[in-house]
């Protein structure tokens, strides 16, 4: 137990001690208390907010820690959106189909990025050859989706839908419970794999092998020669984090019941980047809390006319680069923290 | 430990960059249990040999047997936990982590086994270090630390590329009877090294290379007799 | 297969060449003196387009015209890149990379917001030949001819002027270029400006083959990102030379038969394979061959 709390209180992560875990509680029991008193809409809303995290919180561990730049990720939320909807859409027969499909969904993410990561790590490749082929590889995707409109694009049952995209998704079901868009068990089920993404990830980086991903970011040559075969666990870190953005993507389908190439294309390529880099490399709560707060900005300026939201974006992008390069949650926390007792 | 043959043996390695062979087949034997001082003018190829040693560096040909087992095309980190590991010539420990977080990578799954790591870290006053950003202790700390992390892999081959480099003559000392220590505990060692006190101190067997090739081997005395050392030398300086 | 289906294959072959070369080039070059990858070079591009078809449709200017317009005014626009954003991440290539995608966001969301979803393009020069049975454009054989054109001005420049000696002292040491007098951030300045403006020059010339939309840097980015992985950093000439000519091997066979996008697939997978095999590109295993048959020579 308390080898337990040591690893969850690890140094790898800003906030910590009891005020922090008290804060932390009272902020998930609020999550968790929430649907006592919002409304229908304001949880479906969050909800879709919500269930970026993992995406983000998975470039947060491959770029925060690892070093390891991709804008990847939508391309594995995509492919696990496509996937979960095939199967779902062909085993809607099925009491346990939709749980496959999210299953299969997840799995054709982690299956692919890990093919790609093995091409890409065990080349030993600089490391800006990764951003160029991650972005190039959800342009490619996107491009393919968009043309498979008509009916001979098709995998059973299921019409890919070109530009369009698929729609019709049956929203995930287990045991009879529908985790549908508005149904408040997709709410408890979006935050609860919310906390346990972050919780899980804080006990990983303050692990062992969070602290190899850590050692590899900081100097890969002197990994290689403390005996770790760092092209694995560069393989297996970027895995991971296609993975998480497989989970986001299964969630998508489930809430809103329909994808589309854009969920792989360039603007969605950029957002967990965007997400990371505003928030903080280095903080997994920061890059959560930047998740929540630029989902909900995007759609504040959607609702407002969306032909500014990416152009403030990438301002806000910008400017974090030049100004705060360490993100902005991560530079307020550090001046919050300096005067009650912090390290000079 | 395995008797018999020598823990490392190098049969005509070499390895050139640019049209300069830093390291002109080369072959070298060390037994199990000692301490060897490689010692050369700048450019005499220690350091490429270390690199080809612990797999940084691919050679052009010859190999390199240790513990009785063809290790040549090894990847580097199958060295390390075969019993060989290597302090780099500049410092190179995770400055951005603390030092216990420095240890906790390179000690590995393990746990402490052997005592060495701990006998290191409390000789070389880094016990009571563990919160300290690595990057922030004074250099010679920071050569103390890179060697413990060596340590921490448990090698059998303990190769040390300038342990004093930028040490005071009183930490060059201290340094030495560490590596002695260690050696006496068992650890082979095999140190480059410039500083010829710090080579008094060890006196140990040495291996003198010169345009990456064994130019002369023997024991302190033999070597600092050796007139045509003595000559590359003076012609270097 | 016959003479006429060859020379459509050769002429498919040097289209495809000449618009990975164009897409790439100013890139590349950026990459390999200066280090840092421009993220926006696709946005840079569509510039180029854009001030074509505005000075060509509005201003009324002849097409030679309104291309060098589009070359120049994209090259300063590099300039002033170099000096606002890109000086301050010289030590940061990743950093680097995710400034200029921030600029890129900028300048496409900004040409929607400004110009619209689409534009008037320029009319394509109605030139065509024609030879046993198939007809060819003129103006993309005449892009072809710019295409090698470029690539010759680069290497004499970088090859056989002073200011290419001063380059590429910078490229293989910047300290040590330094300490012999060369003003290496003002090779960077020129450089980025150099390369914005081959950015431009691409947008120009293709401005009239295409529809003019904010996205269109994308369609440029993913075959230059690719090109660029391929040909490597070390030597951006030889580089794109090479890589554009394996590419354009790989994809014009794949395109001719089941279409663009799967020539597209087929340069993703001839990247990952080069990569695995060649991490530092064609022009660093180049270099990296040159430098062992040097050693051989020495022995």
């Amino acid at each position: 137990m308390r080898a337990f709390w040591r690893r969850l209180d690890g140094p790898a992560e800003i906030g910590r001690g009891p005020l922090f875990w008290a804060l932390f509680l009272l902020a998930a029991a609020a999550l968790l208390a929430y649907p006592a008193v919002g409304s229908v809409f304001a949880m479906s809303n969050f909800a879709n907010f919500a269930l970026y995290v993992p995406m983000g919180l998975g470039l947060g561990l491959l770029w925060g820690y690892g070093g390891i730049l991709s804008f990847g990720q939508a391309a594995f939320f995509g492919i696990a959106g496509y996937v979960y909807g095939i199967i779902a859409g062909n085993l809607v027969d099925s009491p346990w189909g939709t749980l496959a499909a999210a299953v299969g969904g997840v799995a054709a993410s982690v299956v692919v990025a890990a093919a790609f990561a093995y091409f890409v790590f065990y080349g030993q490749v600089s490391n800006w050859i990764i951003p160029l082929l991650t972005l190039v590889l959800s342009l490619i995707l996107e491009t393919f989706m968009a043309q498979t409109a008509g009916y001979q694009w098709r995998v059973g049952s299921v019409l890919l839908g070109g530009y369009n995209g698929m729609t019709g998704i049956p929203s995930l079901e287990i045991a009879g419970v529908q985790f549908g868009g508005a149904a408040p068990a997709f709410y408890f089920l979006v935050v609860g794999v919310l906390l346990a993404t972050y919780v899980g990830l804080r006990l990983f980086v303050n692990a062992h092998a969070g602290h190899v991903v850590l050692g590899i970011r900081d100097d890969v040559e002197r990994t290689r020669l403390l005996g770790y075969n760092v092209n694995l666990v560069q393989v297996a870190v970027f895995t991971l984090a296609a993975g998480l953005a497989g989970v986001s993507g299964v969630l998508y389908v489930s809430w809103g019941n329909y994808v589309n190439p854009a969920t792989m294309g360039l603007l969605s390529a950029t957002v967990p980047v965007i997400w990371t880099a505003v928030g903080g490399r280095g903080s997994l709560l920061a890059v959560l809390l930047s998740t929540l707060a630029l989902r909900w900005l995007a759609d504040a300026l959607a609702v407002r006319g969306g032909e500014y939201a990416f152009l403030i974006l990438g301002a806000l992008l910008l400017a974090t680069m030049l100004f705060f390069p360490n993100g902005i949650v991560v530079t307020l926390a550090k001046a919050l923290s300096r005067p009650s007792g912090g390290r000079p | 430990m395995k008797g018999g043959g020598p823990i490392l043996r190098v049969e005509d390695l070499t390895k050139a960059f640019g049209g300069v062979r830093a390291v002109d087949h080369l072959s070298l034997a060390v037994p199990h249990g000692e301490l060897r001082c490689l010692i050369g003018p700048n450019g005499a190829g220690k350091s490429t040999l270390f690199g080809l040693l612990s797999g940084i560096h691919r050679p052009d040909a010859g190999r390199i047997d240790f513990k009785g087992e063809t290790i040549t095309h090894l990847p580097p980190f199958r060295r390390v936990r075969k019993g060989l590991c290597q302090k780099f010539q500049t410092t190179r420990v995770y400055r951005g982590l603390t030092v216990g977080q420095n240890l906790l990578i390179a000690r590995g799954r393990r746990g402490e086994t052997n005592g060495r790591l701990a006998f290191a870290l409390s000789r070389l006053s880094l016990a009571d270090r563990t919160e300290t950003l690595a990057g922030a202790l004074p250099h010679s700390e920071q050569q103390w630390l890179e060697i413990c992390l060596a340590l921490a892999t448990e090698p059998d081959l303990l190769l040390l590329d300038e342990p004093t480099a930028g040490m005071t003559p009183q930490e060059t000392s201290l340094t030495a009877d560490f590596v002695l220590e260690l050696n006496r505990q068992g650890v082979t060692v095999l140190v480059v090294e410039h500083d010829m006190a710090f080579v008094r101190r060890v006196a140990s067997r040495v291996t003198v290379l010169h345009y990456g090739r064994i130019f002369a081997e023997g024991s302190l005395e033999d070597i600092e007799a050796n007139q045509e050392v003595r000559r590359i030398y003076l012609g270097e300086e | 297969m016959s003479l006429p289906q060859v020379v459509s294959l050769l002429y498919q072959y040097a289209d495809s060449m000449a618009l990975l070369l164009l897409a790439a080039l100013g890139l590349m070059i950026i990459l390999g003196v200066v280090d840092v990858i421009n993220l926006a070079h696709g946005e840079l591009i569509m510039m180029g387009a854009y001030v074509t078809t505005l000075a060509y449709n509005r201003a009324g200017l002849p097409l030679p015209v309104c291309v060098v317009a589009a070359a120049v005014g994209v090259g300063l626009f590099g300039l002033l890149l170099e000096r606002t954003v890109i000086r301050r991440f010289y030590r940061d290539r990743i950093g680097a990379l995710v400034a200029t995608w921030g600029v890129s966001l900028i300048l496409s969301q900004g040409a929607l917001l400004v110009f619209g979803p689409s534009m008037a393009s320029v009319p394509l020069p109605a030139w065509t030949l024609s030879y046993g049975g198939y007809s060819f454009g003129g103006y993309r054989l005449l892009l072809f001819g710019v295409a090698v054109l470029v690539v010759v001005a680069a290497w004499w420049v970088l090859y056989r002027t002073r200011l290419g000696i001063r380059t590429r002292a910078t490229m293989q040491n910047a300290e040590v270029a330094r300490a012999l007098g060369v003003d290496t951030r003002r090779v960077y300045l020129g450089t980025f400006g150099v390369g914005a403006a081959l950015a431009g020059l691409t947008g120009a010339l293709y401005a009239p083959t295409t529809t003019i939309v904010p996205l269109m840097g994308t369609t440029f980015v993913d075959v230059a990102f690719i090109t660029v992985v391929v040909g490597g950093g070390a030597n951006p000439v030889a580089g794109a030379i090479l890589s554009a000519a394996l590419l354009s091997l790989v994809a014009t066979p794949l395109a001719s038969v089941w279409g663009t996008f799967i020539g597209r697939i087929g340069l993703l997978v001839a990247a990952l394979v080069v990569i695995r095999f060649l991490p530092r590109g064609l022009s660093g295993y180049l270099q990296d061959r040159e430098r062992r048959r040097m050693a051989r020579a020495a022995a």
